[in-house]
């Protein structure tokens, strides 16, 4: 090879790097299709495995049906269930199933294939779902019966969560550790088309469909035949896509972008309550908040109405207990809310020995109050940090913020080295309590270090001897009354949960059904001709 | 050459080995952990220890570390702890769409600038020059995110050429190559401007114009080849960036590629995946400079000699 073969041959292939890769166009069909933006909590699911998956997205909600759904005021409601009833001591379930539903393979759902999909949790990372029933008994074709280890009310929830669709028993067996990637089967009014992790899950509208809830209007086939759930990484450009018409909807706007799509007069909205709840850590373990004392001040200190004011211009609602507001068992009686009450605050301080000093920060025995504060990385959080440094600096506490990243922050609560920091979770059921709460969770992801020997005693109530789902309403609410009374948490604001869509594009019913965006509003969404 | 070739290829396997001893140690020493990531509200403790077990998170460092190199040395990259699928398919999937970025924006750099700094280098202390260098710096300054956001206003919004964003088929690369690549250009501009007026100045150019060649072949048939040996090097330099380098690119345009897939398992702190994104990232640095010094060997006669 001489030396202008060579350099002739190296830009060829240059060349062929840089053009021959591209990917054709698919082709499009004329009939009724939308584009979903995908949330960023939803970003990156990298497979459509109910049973093994860690992340699920939108389009599992879609291609798989659950044996009951939950509504927005999170009641529950029947779907492939048809009806179900609990004996009086919570320890067997009897589900009646629908009769004439087919997998997207066209095998037929029943007892069977409940009694395979249960059995098959066991060792998955989703295992503790299912972990209090014993067994599954196929009482005839259609009917199934959970015999269960211990009374588990929170079952109910469980089994409407996207973890717990129901895939085909025999494609699933077939596909092996591809299933959730190259194929997923259910019973849903979608089927999956095509799916590139990261980029955009293709469904078609599944024409067979004729058992839809009785949350939906429309309760056959969807309307939009053909759905694409695009993940958009950039908030920027995912407001470009919608005020042009690239995409019909964003499933979930960023709090900050509101004001912006407000603008534009072909962008419509729906709300849907809120999901999580942003709160202070206090870190029981150590001084000062060691103290009953120091965290009642500094949890009256707080004005959620101004981090609701300057955080989230208004949008949201303030936090003033631990769950989110469409819980029940955050209706605790109002006596044990926490609400701002500088006087109080000062009162407190004043009384523990805290005197104020010349620069207005207090100080005890020569030592001046001092707090360590640490915040995630995000703008919102150093927002929030920002505020409640000012409240708390009105009341004689003098604050210094520490930032990192949600990862290096988790690891460094682990260390217990914090005293007050800025968290936030995302869960719409009260055992969040437990998560948070529990001694067994001791340093992660109990970072409040809580443990005490009454909250115990109520936790195990709630989480091990509710037979029921009311007697378990009951027993968080005290669960939870007890925590407040001991200010183990400043709770602050509860984030609401925002969908814009495009007028010109889509039709969107006025309530959207179920926790979050999903399969009972999506059926009766329709593209504007 | 041959040998040459073989010889560099050889000094590869150490360089390699430290490698992946530095991507190890980078990803195992920050803080934070994948498991964080799996469990959700209501899992319990129990199950911490279970994934820790499953995916040896619970071994020392150093054993760790061989199990890893083991499986590498055999061709298995592992598992992704939070994707749950094997890594050699995670990257197969987004390789293509970072090569098709990368390379059409390196070609795109390397004609533009190369023909920028032709035009600088043959209009010399002009005008001409002045603007083509003044426009080559405000070019490269600007920041690429900034850059790519712009463009999708005025291309994509204003004028509605291209679609905003997504990697649907050819018309979707062209904003990002244009926002990728004009940083490139301004390097290779400047380069092939100053190394033309450099060759111009010697001896042998003099005899070209002795001969009564015209100015125009001169400058791209000998001046030109003969500055083209530092442009290919730098060129070459940047063959590892095209692969991981075009990351807030593929973040304004929702494009896939191995750049976001690094990042996102990065914030996971998903070990397996990072580690194989890290490694290919160093190699494909190394490997780029290879070729960068083969080419340059062949172009240069005098190269050749030496090294062979």
């Amino acid at each position: 090879m001489n030396r202008r073969e060579f350099l002739t041959s190296a830009s060829v292939v240059t060349l062929g790097i840089g053009l021959g890769l591209t990917s054709g166009l698919p082709a499009y069909a004329a009939e009724s299709e939308a584009v979903i933006v995908l949330g960023s909590a939803e970003a990156g699911a990298p497979n459509q495995d109910p049973i093994r998956a860690s992340l699920l997205s939108l389009a599992s909600n879609l291609i798989y049906d659950r044996l009951v759904e939950q509504d927005d005021d999170q009641s529950y409601h029947p779907h492939l269930a048809e009806s179900w009833e609990t004996d009086a001591d919570g320890m067997n379930w009897t589900f009646k199933l629908r009769q004439g539903v087919t997998f997207h393979d066209g095998e037929p759902f029943n007892a069977a294939a409940v009694v395979w999909w249960i059995g098959k949790y066991k060792g998955s990372v989703n295992e503790y779902m299912t972990a209090a029933i014993d067994r599954v008994e196929a009482v005839d074709d259609h009917t199934v019966r959970f015999v269960m280890k211990r009374p588990e009310p929170n079952l109910i929830f469980n089994l409407a969560a996207v973890f717990m669709g129901i895939p085909s028993p025999k494609s699933y067996e077939a596909a092996g550790d591809s299933y959730g990637v190259t194929e997923a089967i259910g019973t849903g009014p979608y089927k999956l088309e095509s799916f590139v992790v990261g980029q955009e899950i293709v469904l078609v509208a599944n024409e067979d469909y004729a058992w839809g809830t009785a949350l939906s209007e429309n309760q056959g086939a969807p309307h939009i035949k053909r759905l694409t759930l695009r993940e958009i990484p950039d908030s920027s450009t995912a407001f470009l896509e919608l005020k042009t018409g690239g995409v019909g909807m964003l499933s979930s706007v960023p709090d900050e972008f509101l004001p912006q799509l407000q603008k534009e007069k072909q962008v419509s909205f729906r709300d849907l309550p809120g999901m999580g709840v942003t709160y202070l850590i206090f870190n029981s373990r150590s001084e000062p908040f060691s103290d009953i004392t120091m965290r009642q001040a500094t949890a009256l200190a707080v004005d959620q109405n101004a981090v609701l004011k300057s955080v989230y211009s208004g949008v949201g609602r303030e936090a003033h207990q631990f769950l989110i507001s469409s819980l029940a068992e955050s209706k605790v009686d109002p006596q044990f809310e926490i609400r701002h009450d500088p006087d109080k605050a000062r009162k407190l301080l004043d009384a523990a020995g805290w005197t104020v000093g010349g620069d207005g920060i207090r100080t005890k025995d020569n030592k001046r109050l001092r707090i360590k504060f640490w915040t995630r990385s995000e703008t919102e959080f150093k927002r929030i940090a920002e505020v409640v440094q000012a409240q708390l600096k009105a009341v004689g506490m003098e604050t210094e913020i520490v930032t990192f990243d949600n990862t290096t922050l988790r690891d460094q609560l682990r260390k217990g080295e914090h005293q007050l920091v800025v968290s936030h979770y995302d869960w719409n059921n009260a055992d969040i309590l437990d998560w948070c709460f529990s001694a067994k969770n001791i340093p992660a992801p109990n970072s409040a270090m809580w443990n005490d020997a009454k909250s115990e005693e109520l936790h195990d109530i709630a989480m091990l001897h509710s037979k029921n789902w009311d007697e378990r309403v009951a027993n968080f609410k005290k669960y939870q009354e007890h925590l407040l009374s001991q200010y183990a948490f400043a709770p602050l604001h509860e984030p609401a949960q925002n969908t814009a869509y495009n007028k010109d594009l889509l039709e969107v019913p006025e309530r959207i059904r179920g926790p979050q965006l999903g399969q009972s509003t999506i059926v009766d969404m329709k593209a504007v001709q | 050459m041959f040998l040459f070739i073989v010889k560099r290829l050889v000094l590869l396997v150490p360089v390699f080995f430290v490698v992946s001893v530095v991507v190890f140690l980078i990803i195992h020493l920050v803080p934070g952990d994948p498991i964080d990531n799996l469990l959700r509200a209501g899992s319990s403790t129990a199950q911490r220890v279970q994934i820790a077990a499953k995916y040896g998170l619970d071994r020392s460092l150093a054993e760790q570390y061989f199990v890893w190199m083991r499986r590498l040395v055999s061709g298995d990259l592992g598992t992704s702890i939070i994707q749950g699928r094997p890594v050699g398919a995670l990257i197969a999937q987004n390789l293509p769409y970072s090569l098709q970025l990368g390379g059409a924006a390196l070609l795109f750099s390397a004609l533009t600038g190369i023909a920028a700094g032709v035009l600088a280098a043959s209009f010399h202390g002009t005008k001409l020059d002045d603007g083509i260098s003044g426009l080559i710096l405000l070019g490269s300054t600007v920041p690429s995110f900034w850059l790519g956001l712009l463009l999708i206003l005025v291309f994509a919004v204003w004028l509605g050429w291209v679609p905003i964003s997504g990697a649907r088929g050819w018309t979707s690369l062209i904003l990002p190559v244009i926002a990728t690549g004009i940083g490139g250009i301004a390097l290779v501009a400047r380069v092939t401007r100053i190394a033309m007026i450099e060759t111009a100045r010697q001896d042998f150019v003099m005899l070209l114009h002795a001969k009564g060649l015209s100015p125009a072949i001169i400058q791209v048939r000998h001046v030109l080849r003969h500055a083209l040996v530092p442009v290919v090097t730098i060129l070459a330099l940047r063959i590892g960036w095209i692969l991981g380098g075009t990351v807030t690119i593929e973040y304004v345009f929702a494009r896939p590629g191995l750049g976001s897939l690094l990042i996102r398992a990065l914030n996971q702190r998903d070990y397996p995946l990072v580690q194989a994104c890290l490694l290919m990232l160093a190699m494909a640095v190394i490997l780029g400079t290879l070729l960068g010094d083969i080419i340059q060997a062949a172009m240069d006669p005098r190269q050749r000699e030496v090294r062979s």
